[in-house]
């Protein structure tokens, strides 16, 4: 039964519970992984090596796959519905607990820059905790969102449905390097 | 291209800069870039369900929601220090995937095994065997780029079902998962 499985992604199943957090613990690796090469491409271009940048960017594309596929057997693709919940509920946790706890430790012993790149993240996560809740009231009527551009800051990801502002109020970047989604 | 590095200067001015991190500041970070990684792909994963669905403009939210994340990971990996010069940022993807072809996957792979998991037995082993693919890549890349050259032009191409990595042309059939030359993804 090898070959019907070929070319899909592996599929949930019930699993050992150390296979479980292995399989977890790879999804965390991978999913850092092509993070760090995204990173890494941008500081190969802006060097001058344009094809380690590609190289860098392919690589980060197939650790997306393993991510996906270790996505798929934790069975953690459900339905939009269901994913816009778990995508709701991480941004809560994220903005309740994560970085409320996060701060107060940068504040304590004074890391500067940690205080920004977690404020800059805080403030996102409130838009995407936003967003969330009301496309989910959408999806639960079975209605999809509207057909509005999504406009991202390159620098804080400060998140707006519609016109970019003027200026990022989060991080002061012009709104013409917002990206559009 | 020089208009595209002048902008990136400008943009990069308000980036948060590397600091010296206090070790509990600094363990925050890390679990922060970890947990934003994987909101990350995540995301872009329930873009393609959403867009199965029928909700493409779901879709297109989580994308740029992905891009959000990713933005996120990029400022705290930035903060610890984590990227460097490209000969740097090589060795330390090659010293990455070593410790997963060397250790990690390997461990995973005879726990899956012994507990009778299939599919997470397959999911190792599409990812075990496309590391050993980087390991080279990178090895190759890193000693071009410490000679101060870049690599060859050539396209890389990836299999979007096991990640399998080529550089050069597509096979006809991916040898890791038995995928087809459509299914690979040209960088």
């Amino acid at each position: 039964m090898a070959e019907p499985f070929k070319n899909t992604p592996p599929a949930p199943e019930a699993k050992g519970e150390m296979t479980a957090q292995n399989v977890a613990a790879a999804l965390a690796g991978e999913s850092q992984a092509s993070q760090k090469y995204l990173a890494f491409a941008d500081a190969a271009d802006a060097e001058g090596y344009p094809n380690v940048a590609r190289l860098f960017r392919a690589v980060a594309y197939a650790e997306s796959t393993h991510a996906r596929n270790h996505l798929s057997v934790l069975g953690m693709i459900g339905t939009t519905e269901e994913n816009l919940k778990a995508a709701f509920g991480g941004e809560t946790f994220e903005i309740d607990e994560m970085y409320a706890a996060y701060m107060a430790v940068a504040k304590l012993q004074s890391n500067g820059s940690a205080q920004t790149t977690i404020r800059y993240a805080d403030s996102a996560e409130k838009d995407h905790q936003a967003i969330y809740d009301a496309v989910l009231k959408g999806v639960e009527g079975g209605q999809d969102c509207g057909t509005d551009a999504v406009r991202v800051c390159p620098i804080c990801g400060h998140t707006v449905i519609g016109g970019a502002p003027d200026e990022c109020p989060v991080c002061g970047t012009a709104g013409v390097y917002f990206k559009e989604f | 291209m020089s208009n595209t590095i002048s902008q990136e200067e400008a943009l990069e001015k308000r980036l948060p800069k590397p600091e010296e991190l206090n070790p509990m500041t600094k363990e925050s970070l890390a679990a922060a870039f970890a947990g934003e990684s994987q909101a990350a792909e995540k995301y872009l994963v329930w873009a393609e369900q959403a867009e199965d669905e029928g909700y493409p403009n779901v879709g297109k939210l989580f994308r740029a929601i992905s891009f959000a994340e990713s933005r996120h990971a990029r400022n705290h990996l930035r903060v610890m220090g984590g990227i460097n010069s490209t000969a740097e940022n090589l060795l330390a993807a090659f010293e990455g995937e070593s410790f997963e072809v060397d250790e990690m996957y390997p461990a995973y792979h005879e726990i899956a095994k012994l507990q009778g998991n299939h599919q997470a037995s397959r999911a190792i082993t599409y990812a075990l065997k496309s590391e050993v693919d980087h390991k080279g890549q990178y090895t190759d890349a890193r000693e071009a780029v410490v000679a101060g050259e870049d690599i060859d032009d050539q396209p890389v191409n990836v299999c979007l079902a096991c990640g399998h990595t080529i550089i050069g042309d597509a096979p006809d059939k991916c040898p890791y998962c038995g995928a087809g030359k459509e299914l690979y993804k040209t960088f």
